[in-house]
């Protein structure tokens, strides 16, 4: 893989690699390139997961046309696929390198830091949502207990904007969770649940279902199960799976025609 | 095209979150938390979050200020030192030194914070010693 990069950068393919390298014992992103071959023998996979391809998004603004090189995990590579539908990364200018991600009991090894979720204290069990719960675990509370069970998370917020802050796809110029006409300012926890709610619609046909934010969120509260049901409204009645390919997005209405068609519901 | 991480580590509070500064064509352009951080584990709060804003931010003050005429001036640090001397000995004298009270940072060591109480105590002669996240 490090001779490749090598030959990547050397030829001229990318003029900047994204991938990872040890700094004070630290697995951390690195920006490789041709003024530095030598660096790509220390490229490493790291088990800590970053989001590159917010990183290349950014790069990407300031500098359209550079070649850019990226380490991808399942994860990313869903995440460049909804970037590449946004036009906030163009496919043409992006190389990609897949990495054995994904860790599971059926293989030796995967490089990712999403090993083995936590298990959830008792406190949490009991009223609260449990975040390794799958959706139709969560909608077999009744309707009461299940939106107290809500509230007690959002509850909890401190509202660092750390889920928006870390997440692929959220790349707005202006955040409506910023926006004083929709969030009222001024206390912690946030307006509940409009704040998380706000968030969740956006991350309809968005969210790629990486867990960044979850994994970014100071008080653990159980947002990628939040988005997995958003999603899942966005599949039965769009029929379109976030992030599984570069096709148009049905919420994204640029363009000459809009290509899906509502399904019956 | 130039774009580093930078490893570092928060400055806003006396937690020590490791951060990594995303430093692009030598602007420092945002803040991550790091992921493997024994300390903050991959997360961080809104002031965190928001260092590089701080860092770069034009109301930053780079020099010491001194009140001129109703306005502060930037001044050099002997200027700077030399009037709060005097000031602070005034004080002490008209008021004695329980009329000074010290705050210490949590931005700066622990051994600048032992210092700080020792001149608090020492110097001024006052047991009037706290914390700034108190102020
Ligand atoms: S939360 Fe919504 S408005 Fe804010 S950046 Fe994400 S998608 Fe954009
Ligand atoms: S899981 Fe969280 S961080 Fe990842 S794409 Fe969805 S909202 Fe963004
Ligand atoms: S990361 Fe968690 S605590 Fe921070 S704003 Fe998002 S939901 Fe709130
Ligand atoms: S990120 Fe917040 S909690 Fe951590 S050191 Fe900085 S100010 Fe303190």
């Amino acid at each position: 893989m490090q001779e490749q990069i090598r030959e990547w950068l050397e030829q001229e393919k990318v003029d900047i690699f994204l991938g990872y390298k040890k700094i004070q014992g630290h697995p951390l992103p690195h920006c490789f390139t041709k003024d530095n071959l030598d660096e790509t023998d220390d490229l490493i996979v790291g088990n800590a997961r970053y989001s590159l391809e917010k990183m290349a998004t950014k790069i990407a603004a300031e500098h359209p046309e550079l070649k850019i090189g990226l380490l991808v995990r399942d994860c990313n590579q869903r995440a460049l696929n909804v970037l590449y539908v946004w036009n906030q990364l163009r496919p043409d200018n992006i190389e990609t390198i897949s990495v054995n991600c994904c860790p599971s009991k059926l293989k030796e090894h995967g490089d990712c830091s999403y090993l083995e979720p936590e298990k959830a204290a008792p406190l949490k069990m009991m009223i609260g949502i449990d975040n390794n719960m799958d959706v139709e675990a969560a909608e077999e509370f009744g309707q009461e207990d299940r939106y107290k069970r809500w509230m007690y998370e959002f509850q909890k917020c401190l509202k660092c904007y750390g889920c928006r802050d870390i997440c692929p796809v959220c790349f707005c110029k202006e955040c409506s969770l910023e926006h004083t006409d929709l969030i009222a300012t001024g206390s912690v926890p946030p307006e509940i649940p409009i704040f998380h709610l706000v968030r969740a619609v956006h991350m309809g046909g968005r969210c790629i279902d990486c867990g960044l934010c979850e994994d970014a969120c100071p008080v653990d509260i159980s947002l990628r199960l939040l988005y997995r049901k958003v999603n899942d409204i966005v599949s039965d009645v769009f029929d379109y799976k976030t992030g599984t390919s570069a096709d148009q997005s049905p919420f994204n209405m640029l363009g000459e025609e809009v290509t899906l068609e509502l399904k019956p519901i | 095209m130039d774009f580093k991480i930078i490893p570092s580590v928060c400055s806003y509070c006396g937690t020590g979150c490791g951060v990594l500064f995303q430093v692009m064509d030598g602007r420092l352009v945002d803040t991550l938390p790091m992921k493997t951080h024994p300390v903050n584990e991959g997360k961080l709060c809104i002031k965190g979050w928001n260092l590089h804003e701080h860092v770069v931010s034009d109301k930053r003050l780079t020099s010491p200020m001194l009140k001129k005429n109703g306005h502060l001036q930037e001044a050099s640090w002997d200027d700077a030192i030399q009037t709060t001397v005097e000031k602070l000995k005034a004080i002490i004298e008209a008021h004695g030194p329980d009329s000074v009270g010290v705050l210490a940072s949590a931005k700066i060591t622990n051994e600048e914070n032992y210092l700080v109480q020792k001149f608090a105590r020492a110097v001024i002669g006052t047991n009037n010693v706290d914390h700034c996240a108190r102020l």
